[in-house]
């Protein structure tokens, strides 16, 4: 590898497999989803029997296109599709239909939230192999058996150029990429598999290249080259081109092959496929009905609805997150919605580690339990409450009723509970009255037991430094 | 009798279809005991499928009333699927391998009333020009058992010399409808590419195989060719244009007709009887009225063999990658990693031939060589169709020998070379590359063996060598 030509200290490239979230396969109509029992979602195409024949998923196509159109990247005028031949037990023809002189897209480019550009080499379309099932683990099993139920799902795979500089940037940029394709709407945010190989070189090893392969999620590609990072650190002087692999659960790489001489897997043109050409109407009336993405919704958040560019960027870099915003703003005060869906919901989805979808819970239940926020019908200690409770089907308004939730605005009444609390804990008044500032605290928490959280804390504040003087 | 004859008997229950049935199986198995033409012979399917026409033609004739091929037998070369019945292509690699489906033109025949009678002998894959490289019997030539039928499709070409009543699926790579025909004294007609659909083939050479019909007479052929051609949903490569009515032009006179004589084609490496009786065939024509003149062919004739044989081995070493001995055919005793095994079941059940083929096609496709080979070979392809396109502007077909030899011998077979064996196909090759139809027609008998000359034709343009075929023969 030419170094000269890498100013940082750390060039990293990215190879990203990602499924597409079509109904049914690549190359034959079997489903992509649906009977887990292995070998069912199966036919002689996706099993690779004697005499069978490839025929196109157009819709496949389509989500490709989409993704080149919002990659920015030039389309090719023409599909053509390869075979790229290597013996292997999850091949079911032993060579894998996929795109190599002409890809379907290429220089492309993705923009980071820090504003960096990346580059992007190539967009192509391929199938993805059946999968191994090693029953006794990888290492020790004595036999492997094979799935084809995965056999022949539509892929995309999307080369960059070496223009990532650190293990951050490269998770940012999965990110990024996995948030484009949610909004595309062409991934399965929820189940669908993305895979990374990344290319990884540093200054001090003569930016000698490293391959790591096998690494799912963009968590998972921060930790592996960080851990490589610092290898390649320790071990600068010795540092070979070689390929490696990434073990998730040790939490480190190890080599598969070194001194990597290219694998040469002769590619032929598949001619069972012909070339197909990719007509500018087609790519025209996809570009026509692109939905927005990630950076459109920011723009729109920040004019349209006045909220701060931090909390737009939060917002839209979830596609669910953003369309929920989007509703629910048109109900209530956008900063409120805004500072609620942003903090609140995600700290609640953050805990229970779902996503919103998983979570269940709707923007109906949002605004009603935001609306009664607005109005202060309960305060947002309550609120918080309710909405640590929320599922599918929690109606918020009846739940407010049914527990008598509503916030205690009755002066008198709240007087009544401040009498209460201070009579029962003569201690904490004496000792606020000598100087200990946190005993009124005290007696405000008691207070707050008492009416169930439904009195504000600085109401309650007031009421009992009146009394209490 | 005519097929149109036999099929009205058939209709009118003059012939019971299950006797004649049974009848037609046991002259198959006797003839199979002489000259080795199948495979398999289905003998529980062609039964099971007449005795179901029995049933309907007890009941009503109705719905069989315009049923193509009634009662007639139809044999498939062994590498097209049919369902439940063991499709080897020749190879012990798949040997006991019973497709879960019916090849596309399998469907079609058994939806017409042709009744399956078996799978016919062929080199393994489809690679040779004699029939001589098969994993199982190899068939011989029906006019002296010494010689070939040739190849790949010899058991067709034979059993439709042989077989009354019968019209073969044969199927052409480079030349294996034809050459057989050429041999056994038959008319062979390989479509163009994508007229016929390939699914269920089980492919040599994805962008040259071809199934196509053989039969004794060229209206059996035009018959079966109605049947099978036409587009297919499930083969990418199928032309999506309406097929036409093939029969219409058997016996349509050929008075105007321009044939243009490859100059290239005759000659030096051409035996002189062979030469003779395609000049009597080229007399005959005329003699209709065809008006014949001398072409150049430069380009086809002289790379049309290379280029062939890299684009055809090529995509036949990525196609047989599959057979491993994991999911279907032949397998070994499991034991070391996967690659050990794939290679122990790949060299105990692969033929020689196969093996030269897989070795030449992986080198022309290898990073380094591609560009030379590979590459190359596809650039000059499309300069031969440009040749061919060019002279059809003037000629509604080319003519030539079929091959340049009598049926030879088996024992002087095995003296050629692979590389003599390989120059044998120089005319049969070139159509095949360009995806010209072309069709062998019997033109005479030279020392008690036929000769066949090749009609060439502009693509879809199998009307008119039908058209011209139908000159010859009076049966």
């Amino acid at each position: 590898m030419n170094h000269k030509k890498f100013t940082s200290d750390i060039v990293i490239g990215l190879e990203i497999h990602a499924e597409l979230n079509t109904k049914t396969k690549l190359f034959c109509s079997c489903p992509t989803k649906g009977n887990e029992e292995p070998n069912t979602r199966t036919c002689p195409t996706c099993l690779g029997m004697p005499g069978s024949k490839p025929v196109l998923n157009k819709k496949a196509v389509e989500f490709a296109l989409k993704l080149c159109l919002a990659l920015g990247c030039e389309i090719s005028p023409e599909l053509i599709f390869s075979r790229k031949s290597y013996f292997y037990p999850d091949m079911a023809k032993n060579y894998q239909i996929t795109q190599y002189e002409v890809p379907l897209g290429k220089k492309g480019k993705l923009k980071l939230s820090n504003g960096k550009e990346v580059g992007i080499t190539r967009v192509h379309m391929e199938e993805d192999p059946a999968s191994l099932i090693h029953p006794a683990g990888m290492k020790e099993s004595q036999y492997v058996l094979v799935d084809y139920n995965r056999s022949g799902n539509p892929l995309v795979e999307i080369v960059t150029e070496p223009d990532l500089t650190s293990p951050d940037e490269a998770r940012e940029f999965m990110k990024q990429l996995i948030t484009v394709l949610d909004y595309l709407e062409i991934f399965d945010i929820n189940g669908g598999i993305i895979k990374a190989d990344a290319n990884i070189s540093i200054k001090e090893s003569s930016y000698k290249r490293v391959e790591i392969k096998n690494i799912t999620g963009f968590k998972e590609i921060e930790r592996a080259l960080l851990y490589e990072v610092k290898r390649q650190k320790e071990e600068a002087h010795k540092i070979e081109q070689e390929t490696r692999s990434w073990d998730s659960e040790r939490g480190v790489t190890f080599s598969l092959r070194k001194k990597e001489t290219e694998e040469d897997y002769g590619y032929i043109i598949d001619t069972d496929l012909v070339a197909i050409e990719i007509e500018d109407k087609w790519v025209s009336g996809l570009r026509k009905h692109m939905p927005e993405l990630a950076q459109d919704k920011v723009r729109k958040f920040i004019d349209k609805y006045k909220i701060k560019k931090d909390d737009a960027e939060i917002l839209a870099s979830d596609k669910q997150l953003a369309e929920m915003f989007e509703k629910v703003a048109e109900e209530i005060d956008p900063l409120l919605a805004a500072k609620w869906i942003r903090k609140e919901l995600l700290r609640v989805l953050n805990y229970n580690k779902k996503s919103l979808t998983e979570s269940g819970i709707t923007e109906i239940q949002m605004i009603d339990l935001l609306k009664l926020v607005e109005r202060k019908h309960i305060t947002e200690n309550v609120a918080s409450k309710i909405l640590e409770m929320l599922s599918a089907d929690f109606d918020v308004n009846k739940y407010v009723k049914k527990e008598g939730l509503e916030a205690v605005s009755d002066i008198s009444e709240l007087e009544k509970y401040c009498r209460e609390a201070i009579e029962e804990n003569p201690k904490a008044v004496e000792d606020y009255k000598k100087g200990g500032a946190r005993a009124l605290n005290f007696i405000v928490g008691a207070v707050m037991r008492k009416t169930k959280g439904k009195a504000t804390p600085k109401e309650v504040n007031e009421i009992i430094l009146k009394l209490i003087k | 009798m005519s097929a149109k004859n036999f099929i009205d008997k058939i209709k009118n229950q003059e012939i019971d279809i299950v006797e004649h049935t049974e009848k037609i199986l046991g002259e198959c198995k006797e003839i199979n005991k002489e000259y080795g033409y199948f495979n398999t012979i289905s003998e529980g399917l062609a039964l099971e499928q007449a005795k179901e026409i029995r049933k309907q033609l007890k009941n009503s004739s109705k719905n069989l009333k315009n049923k193509k091929l009634l009662g007639i037998a139809i044999s498939a070369k062994d590498a097209i699927c049919v369902k439940g019945v063991e499709t080897t292509a020749g190879s012990k690699i798949l040997q006991n391998y019973k497709p879960l489906f019916d090849a596309f033109v399998i469907q079609k025949v058994k939806e017409e009333g042709g009744i399956i009678i078996g799978k016919t002998a062929q080199d393994e894959f489809g690679f040779g020009t004699f029939s001589i490289n098969s994993a199982f019997g190899i068939p011989k030539n029906p006019f002296d058992t010494e010689r070939s039928c040739g190849g790949s499709s010899g058991g067709a070409a034979g059993l439709s010399q042989k077989l009354a009543n019968h019209i073969a699926l044969g199927e052409s790579t480079g030349g294996s409808i034809t050459t057989p025909a050429s041999f056994c004294g038959v008319y062979g007609l390989c479509p163009t590419y994508g007229r016929v659909s390939r699914c269920g083939l089980i492919d040599f050479a994805n962008s040259l195989d071809k199934i196509g019909p053989m039969g004794k007479t060229i209206e059996d052929v035009a018959l079966l060719m109605n049947v099978i051609a036409g587009h297919d949903a499930n083969d990418s490569t199928s032309l999506n244009e309406k097929s036409e009515d093939y029969e219409k032009y058997v016996k349509k006179p050929v008075k105007g007709m321009k044939i243009g004589i490859i100059k290239e084609a005759f000659g030096s490496g051409v035996e002189r009887e062979v030469e003779k009786n395609v000049y009597n065939g080229i007399q005959e024509l005329e003699e209709e009225g065809a008006k014949a003149e001398e072409v150049s062919l430069e380009l086809p004739i002289k790379y049309g063999i290379p280029t062939y044989y890299m684009i055809a081995t090529s995509e036949a070493s990525t196609n047989l990658a599959k057979y491993c001995g994991m999911r279907y055919g032949a397998f070994e005793k499991l034991e070391g990693s996967f690659n050990e095994y794939f290679t122990k079941v790949r060299s105990n059940n692969f033929g020689e031939e196969v093996k030269r083929r897989i070795i030449l096609g992986t080198f022309a496709r290898m990073a380094g060589y591609r560009d030379a080979f590979y590459l190359k070979a596809a650039k000059v392809r499309t300069l031969m169709i440009n040749e061919y396109k060019k002279a059809f502007r003037k000629f509604d077909a080319l003519v030539s020998p079929t091959i340049s030899i009598l049926p030879p011998k088996f024992s002087d077979i095995e003296k050629l070379s692979p590389l003599q064996h390989y120059m044998i196909d120089v005319m049969t090759v070139s159509p095949n590359v360009a995806g010209l139809p072309h069709l062998n027609v019997p033109v005479g008998f030279e020392k008690n063996l036929p000769v066949g000359m090749l009609l060439i034709a502009d693509h879809l343009q199998e009307g008119k060598l039908i058209q011209l075929g139908s000159v010859f023969g009076n049966e």
